[in-house]
C-alpha cells in the first residue's frame, strides 16, 4: 500500500470527525426534544415557552380540582420561598393582576399541591376529568398506618400521592391524614414493582422521602401569576417546618413481637400508671411546646415507645430530653403554673443541667440537657448525697417526629443507637430493677462536685 | 493507515510526482504547516472528548432513568404482587357432587368447594351457585328441609339466582320431610325429574343451568324408613359460557361498575343483580338541616352474615342526615363476601383477624373497631356503634342530631341508645318522647371518646376472660351510675335470627314485636328535660299529675288499665331494695316485655305505655319516687313462679343477646 502523506490523512481524518460532530449534535439535540426535556431540567433553557407551559399547567390543574370543588393548597418550596418575599405585597392585595408572572413560571419540574383527605369524597370521576383534560396521572397507594397500630386490622390502601402530568410539568399532589395528636401526616411515596418507574423524575419530588408531620395550616387565599390559590398563611415558617418534618411511625409489629414475649400488664396498677404518664406527658409537651422549647422522648420513655410503642408500665417516671441551647429560665415557673413543682434541680446551665417536676402521685417528670461536642452528645447526672457527677454518653443524633399516646413528639431519628447506647444491646429484655447510676450502658464517672457548688448543684425540694 | 505514526516531528517521506508541486510550495512554511498539523489533532482530540462525553451523557440519562425512583422510592417490602394465574381459558368444568347420609361434598375441577361430614349438623339440602363464565363460587346455602318453612327459604333463594347460573344440590341426610309441593315444583322447573318423587331419606345430586340444560343427576332411593339410600357420586361436565353472556348490560357508570363487580362475585341478593330493572345502590336521602351528627363516626360490626349486612348497610344509607364517608364496616374474619357487599356501596371495610373464641371474640373485635374508628377520625369527639343486624330508622340520625349535645355536655351520661329494651308494639307509643336509664341497651348507640379512651379502652376485658362486651359494659364498675338516653320508639330494629346468642324461638319472643320508627323528621319533646336534675323534676311533674290504678286489679290483665287515651297512670310494685326485681320481673313477663334481666328502669321507676296512655311503675320502699304512694295503697307483690315454669331453657342462654 502506497503510503499517503500525513497530512492529507489528518484533514481527511478532521474532516471525518468534524462530519461526526455534527451527526452527533444533532442526534444529542434530537434526543433531548423527544424526552420533553423532561429528564434534562439542565439543559432546558428558559424559554418563555417553557415557563408558560407550567403556568398554564397549573392553571389547567387548578381548574380541574376546582371543578370538583376539592380544596388543595400549594406547599411547593420553591415557589413559596418565592411567595415569601413579597408576602407583604400578596397578601395586600389579594386580587390585583400581575404584571409578569413571577412565581408559577420559575423553572421547576413540578408543583406541589397538598389535599387534605377528608375534604374530599375519592371520586373516580375527577381522574376521568383529568384524562380528558389531556393530564396523565398515577396514584400511589399505601397501607393505612393509623391501622397499624392495631392488632390485626387490615384496612383498604389509603391513596398517598398522585401526581398528575402534562407535557412538560408535572403536579405532586400529596394527601394529608389527621393523626391522633391532632397534627397532619403525609406518606412516604413508594413505588410498586409495576408502577412507571420514568412517569416523573421521582427523585426530585420534595415530598416523599420519607413519611412527614405538619401541623395543621392556617389558610390563605391569595392570587399570584393571576391564579387563586390557598397558601399556607406564613410561607417562610411552613418551609421551616417542611425543612425538619420527618416523621417516623412507632415499629408496631416489633412491639406485637415483644408482647408475645413479655406479656403486657393489665392490672389496674399499670392501667393507672398509664394514664398518668399520659396525662403527665400531655402537660409536658404542652408547657414546653408554649415555651417554644424543642423536646424529644429520652431514656425509659423512649424506650417503652420503641420496643413496646406505649408507657412501660413498671417505669416510674417520664423522661424528657433538651438540647441546653434550648434552654430556658421560664421553663421551671411555666411547669410551676402548669401544676408541676420542680422536685429537684442538679447541676448548672454550664454542667450537666437535669431537673425533676413532681406530677401527680408520685408520678416524676424528669428533664435531662443535652450537651453537644463535636463527636458525641451527653447529658449528665448527679447523685444527692455524695455529690457525685455522672456522664452518660450518646452518638450524635438528629429529631424526628412521631405518635406517642395521641401526641406529636420528637425522638432521636437514630433511635436504634440512642437506646442501644442508653441500655446495650440487650435493650429488648425488660428489666424491672433499674439503679440510674450503674444500669446504664453509657454511664461513664464524671468526678464529684466541689463542695462550695452544692448548694447551687443540689437542689432538693 | 497502518503504518501512521502520529509523531509530527518524524521527517518527511519520499516524495511523490502528483503531489510535488503543491508540496515543494508547503515545505517553505514549515510553521503553516506545523500548525495545521496540530490543529488537526487538536480537533481529532476534541471529537474524541465530545465523543466520550456524549456516551457517558447517554449512559447517565439511560441509567437515572432506569434508577430514577428505584433507591429512595421503591416499596421496601418484597415484591407483594403474586403472578396472577395465567387466565383459565377453559371451557368445561367437571363436577363431582357426591351424597351420602353422614357426608356431602362437591368438588369442581378437582377443587373441593364443599365438604361437610360434621356430626349433628348440615342436614338438608346443600345448594351451590357457579359463575357460568368462570366457574366461580357464587353462593353456598345449606337448607334444612327436614323441618318446616326451610323449603320456603330455599324458594325465596333460587328465584333470586340469576337466570344461566350454574346449580349444584346434594342432600345430606334427609332432605325431603318438609319439602313441600312449591319447592318441588321449582325444583322440576330447574330441569330435575327425581325432585317431585323424592322422599324420606332419599340420596340425590342434581346440576343444572338455571332455566337451561341439565348436566346431571342421581338418586338413591331410601329403601325402608330406619335406613338410608345408597350414597350417591354424580361425576359430569359444565360448559362454560362466554363473559358477556353471564353478564348484564348496563349502563356504564361508576356506580354499575361496583355493581357489575359485585354481580359477577356473589348470588342470592335479588334485584340489586337484575339485568332489567336493577334496584338502586346509592340512596341519596334528604340531608337534614343542622345536622350536629354529620361529622361523628359510624362504626358496623359485622361479622360473616353478608345477606344482613346488605339489608343493614340498605337502611343505614337510606336515613336522612347519612354521610357514608364517616361509616367504616369493620368484618370479624377474612370473609370475602361481606367485604364484596361493602364495596358494593362504596363504603370502606376493615377486616379483623379473629382472635380468641365466641363471646370473648365479639368483644375483641369491638375493641379493636372502636380504637380503629378514633384513630381514623381523630378529630371526632363520638362514634355511632351499629351492628350487622339492624334496621336504621329514617330519622336516626336526627334524633341522634337533636339529643347528642346532652352527651357532650352531662357528664352523668352514659350513651344515647336507638333502642328502648321495653319498647314494643303494645308498650310504646310516643316517637318525640325520650327517657334515662340505668341500662346500657346498645343495639345502635352513641360513645364518647373520652368514655373509651380515659375509661374503657385501658381495661377492656383481655381475651382469656370470655366476657360479652355489652355484659361487661353494664357493670357498674364501668357505667359508675351513668345513664343513657333512650327514644320511646325505638330508632333501630334488630332482625337478626341467626347468632352468637341468637335464634328463632328467641327472636320471635323478644324482638318480633319491638317498635320500629318510621316517620321522618320527628321532632323530639322537650329535650333539655333529660338533663339530670330537669329530669328529676319532669318526673315529679309526671306522678304529680298521673292516676294512681286501682291496685286491687290483677296487673295482668287488659283492664287494670281504663280504655282511656293519652292519660298518665301509675302503679306501685314492691321492691325492698335498689337489687329487688322480683315483682318487676313477674310484671315484665305478663306484659310480654323484655323480663330476662331489668332493663329500662331510672331510680326504681320504669316507663312505659299500655293502651295509649303512659303507664308509670314505682318500686315501693327502694325508690326515691315512694313518697309519691298514697299512704293507703299497698303495693302490689307477685310470687316468683314455681321451678318448672322459671327453666326456660333458650332465655337463659340467650340472657346475654342483645349484641
Amino acid at each position: 500500500m502506497q503510503k499517503i502523506n500525513r497530512n492529507v490523512v489528518l484533514a481527511l481524518l478532521s474532516l471525518t470527525s468534524l462530519i461526526f460532530l455534527l451527526f452527533q449534535l444533532c442526534y444529542y439535540k434530537f434526543y433531548l426534544s423527544q424526552k420533553n426535556g423532561a429528564a434534562f431540567s439542565k439543559v432546558r433553557g428558559s424559554q418563555s415557552g417553557q415557563d408558560s407551559t407550567r403556568w398554564h399547567v397549573v392553571r389547567k390543574f387548578l381548574g380541574l380540582i376546582s371543578s370538583h370543588n376539592i380544596p388543595v393548597y400549594l406547599i411547593d418550596p420553591l415557589i413559596l420561598g418565592l411567595v415569601d418575599k413579597d408576602i407583604e405585597q400578596i397578601r395586600s392585595s389579594p386580587n390585583g393582576p400581575s404584571p409578569e408572572c413571577k412565581y408559577f413560571c420559575a423553572p421547576r419540574d413540578f408543583t406541589t399541591f397538598a389535599l387534605l383527605d377528608k375534604t374530599w369524597k375519592h371520586e373516580v370521576g375527577l381522574f376521568r376529568t383529568a384524562e380528558k383534560m389531556g393530564f396523565q396521572w398515577l396514584k400511589i397507594i399505601n397501607k393505612d398506618p393509623r391501622l397499624d397500630g392495631m392488632d390485626d386490622l387490615s384496612g383498604m390502601e389509603i391513596p398517598l400521592h398522585y401526581i398528575f402530568k402534562l407535557a412538560s410539568h408535572a403536579i405532586h399532589l400529596v394527601v394529608f391524614y389527621e393523626r391522633s395528636g391532632n397534627f397532619l401526616w403525609h406518606g412516604p411515596l413508594r413505588l410498586k414493582q409495576h408502577m412507571d418507574r420514568k412517569f416523573v423524575p421521582f427523585r426530585k419530588l420534595h415530598f416523599g422521602r420519607y413519611p412527614g408531620a405538619y401541623e395543621k395550616p392556617e389558610l390563605l387565599l391569595v392570587s399570584i401569576d393571576d391564579l387563586k390559590v390557598q397558601i399556607p398563611k406564613n410561607p417562610s415558617s411552613f418551609l421551616e417546618e417542611m425543612s425538619h418534618s420527618r416523621f417516623l411511625e412507632c415499629r408496631y409489629r416489633e412491639a406485637r413481637a415483644f408482647f408475645q414475649l413479655y406479656p403486657d400488664d393489665a392490672s389496674l396498677d399499670a392501667v393507672e400508671f398509664r394514664k398518668k404518664a399520659k396525662s403527665l406527658l400531655h402537660l409536658a409537651a404542652l408547657t414546653l411546646n408554649n415555651l417554644g422549647v424543642k423536646f424529644w422522648l429520652s431514656s425509659g420513655t423512649c424506650l417503652g415507645w420503641y420496643r413496646q410503642c406505649n408507657v412501660i408500665p413498671h417505669s416510674k417516671d417520664v423522661d424528657l430530653g433538651i438540647f441546653i441551647r434550648d434552654y430556658k429560665a421560664d421553663i421551671i415557673p411555666a411547669f410551676k403554673n402548669a401544676g408541676l413543682p420542680l422536685k429537684h434541680k442538679f447541676g448548672k446551665v454550664e454542667d450537666s443541667l437535669e431537673l425533676s417536676f413532681q406530677g401527680e402521685d408520685d408520678v416524676k417528670l424528669d428533664i435531662f440537657f443535652f450537651y453537644e461536642e463535636d463527636d458525641h452528645i451527653w447529658n449528665g447526672g448527679t447523685q444527692a448525697k455524695s455529690g457525685k457527677k455522672f456522664k452518660y454518653l450518646f452518638p450524635k443524633f438528629t429529631l424526628c417526629w412521631t405518635e406517642f399516646v395521641e401526641l406529636k413528639v420528637h425522638v432521636p431519628c437514630e433511635t436504634l443507637q440512642y437506646v442501644e447506647a442508653n441500655y446495650g444491646p440487650e435493650w429488648k429484655v425488660p428489666v424491672k430493677a433499674w439503679d440510674w447510676k450503674s444500669s446504664p450502658f453509657n454511664v461513664q464517672d464524671n468526678g464529684v462536685w466541689p463542695i462550695d457548688e452544692w448548694d447551687n448543684v443540689i437542689q432538693i425540694y | 493507515m497502518e503504518e501512521w505514526k502520529p509523531n509530527p516531528t518524524v521527517k518527511p517521506h519520499k516524495k511523490r510526482s502528483w503531489y510535488l508541486a503543491w508540496k515543494y510550495k508547503l515545505m517553505n512554511q514549515r510553521a503553516l504547516r506545523k500548525l495545521c498539523q496540530t490543529g488537526a489533532v487538536l480537533f481529532l482530540l476534541v471529537t474524541v472528548i465530545v465523543n466520550i462525553k456524549l456516551i457517558l451523557d447517554t449512559r447517565r440519562a439511560a441509567y437515572e432513568e432506569e434508577e430514577e425512583s428505584a433507591q429512595d422510592y421503591d416499596d421496601e417490602m418484597l415484591n407483594v404482587e403474586v403472578p396472577r394465574h395465567p387466565v383459565n381459558n377453559k371451557k368445561v368444568l367437571d363436577v363431582e357432587v357426591y351424597s351420602s347420609r353422614s357426608k356431602v361434598y362437591v368438588a369442581v375441577d378437582g377443587t373441593t368447594v364443599l365438604e361437610d361430614e360434621a356430626r349433628e349438623q348440615g342436614r338438608g339440602i346443600h345448594v351451590i351457585v357457579l359463575n357460568q363464565a368462570t366457574g366461580h363460587v357464587m353462593a353456598k346455602r345449606v337448607f334444612d328441609t327436614y323441618s318446616p318453612h326451610e323449603d320456603e327459604a330455599m324458594v325465596l333463594f333460587l328465584n333470586m339466582v340469576a337466570r344461566g347460573r350454574i346449580l349444584i344440590f346434594t342432600i345430606k341426610d334427609e332432605g325431603s320431610f318438609h319439602l313441600k309441593e312449591t319447592a318441588k315444583n321449582v325444583l322440576k322447573s330447574l330441569g330435575s325429574q327425581v325432585a317431585p318423587f323424592l322422599s324420606w331419606r332419599d340420596m340425590w345430586t342434581f346440576v343444572g343451568k338455571k332455566g337451561g340444560e341439565v348436566y346431571g343427576e342421581k338418586h338413591a332411593k331410601s329403601p325402608a324408613l330406619s335406613t338410608w339410600g345408597d350414597p350417591v357420586l354424580l361425576k359430569t361436565e359444565v360448559h362454560l359460557t362466554s363473559v358477556e353472556d353471564a353478564e348484564c348490560h348496563w349502563p356504564d357508570t361508576e356506580l354499575n361498575r361496583r355493581r357489575k363487580r359485585f354481580c359477577s362475585k356473589v348470588e342470592g341478593y335479588g334485584s340489586v343483580c337484575s339485568c332489567k330493572d336493577p334496584t338502586p345502590i346509592e340512596f341519596n336521602p334528604d340531608p337534614l338541616k343542622d345536622n350536629k351528627v354529620f361529622d361523628v363516626p359510624v362504626a358496623v360490626i359485622a361479622g360473616n352474615r353478608p345477606n344482613y349486612l346488605y339489608r343493614m348497610l340498605r337502611s343505614l344509607l337510606s336515613a336522612q342526615g347519612v354521610n357514608p364517608q364517616m361509616i367504616t364496616v369493620f368484618i370479624d374474619g377474612y370473609y370475602e363476601e361481606p367485604m364484596d357487599v361493602v364495596e358494593l356501596f362504596g363504603l370502606s371495610g376493615i377486616q379483623h383477624t379473629p382472635i380468641s373464641i365466641k363471646n370473648a371474640r365479639v368483644s375483641q373485635h369491638y375493641k379493636a373497631s372502636l380504637t380503629a374508628t378514633f384513630n381514623l377520625f381523630p378529630d371526632a369527639k363520638f362514634a355511632v356503634v351499629l351492628e350487622e343486624d339492624l334496621d336504621i330508622s329514617v330519622d336516626f340520625f336526627s334524633f341522634l342530631s337533636q339529643s347528642i349535645h346532652l352527651l357532650e355536655e352531662d357528664d352523668s351520661l352514659y350513651c344515647i341508645s336507638a333502642w328502648n329494651d321495653q319498647g314494643y308494639e303494645h308498650t310504646a307509643e310516643d316517637p318525640s318522647l325520650l327517657y334515662r336509664v340505668e341500662t346500657m341497651p346498645g343495639l345502635g348507640w352513641v360513645l364518647r371518646k373520652s368514655l373509651y379512651k380515659d375509661e374503657l379502652e385501658p381495661k377492656w376485658p383481655t381475651p382469656e376472660k370470655l366476657w360479652d362486651w355489652d355484659m361487661w359494659m353494664r357493670m357498674p364498675e364501668q357505667r359508675k351510675g351513668r345513664e343513657c338516653i333512650i327514644p320511646d320508639i325505638s330508632r333501630s330494629y334488630h332482625f337478626g335470627i341467626v347468632g352468637l346468642n341468637m335464634n328463632g324461638y328467641f327472636h320471635e319472643a323478644y324482638f318480633k314485636k319491638h317498635k320500629f320508627n318510621t316517620v321522618p323528621n320527628v321532632q323530639l319533646k322537650n329535650v333539655e328535660s333529660l338533663r339530670k336534675d330537669n329530669y328529676e323534676t319532669e318526673i315529679h311533674r309526671l306522678l304529680g299529675e298521673a292516676e294512681v290504678l286501682d291496685h286491687s286489679k290483677n296487673p295482668c290483665e287488659d283492664s287494670f288499665v281504663p280504655d282511656t287515651e293519652g292519660k298518665v297512670y301509675v302503679m306501685f310494685i314492691r321492691m325492698e331494695q335498689e337489687a329487688d326485681f322480683t315483682t318487676w320481673t313477674q310484671l315484665a313477663k305478663c306484659l310480654h316485655i323484655w323480663d330476662l334481666d331489668v332493663r329500662g328502669n331510672h331510680k326504681g321507676l320504669w316507663r312505659l305505655f299500655r293502651k295509649r296512655n303512659h303507664f308509670l311503675v314505682v318500686g315501693v320502699p327502694a325508690s326515691p319516687y315512694s313518697s309519691k304512694k298514697p299512704s293507703l295503697v299497698t303495693p302490689i307483690y307477685m310470687e316468683p313462679p314455681a321451678k318448672e315454669e322459671g327453666a326456660v331453657a333458650v332465655p337463659a342462654v340467650a340472657a346475654a343477646e342483645q349484641t
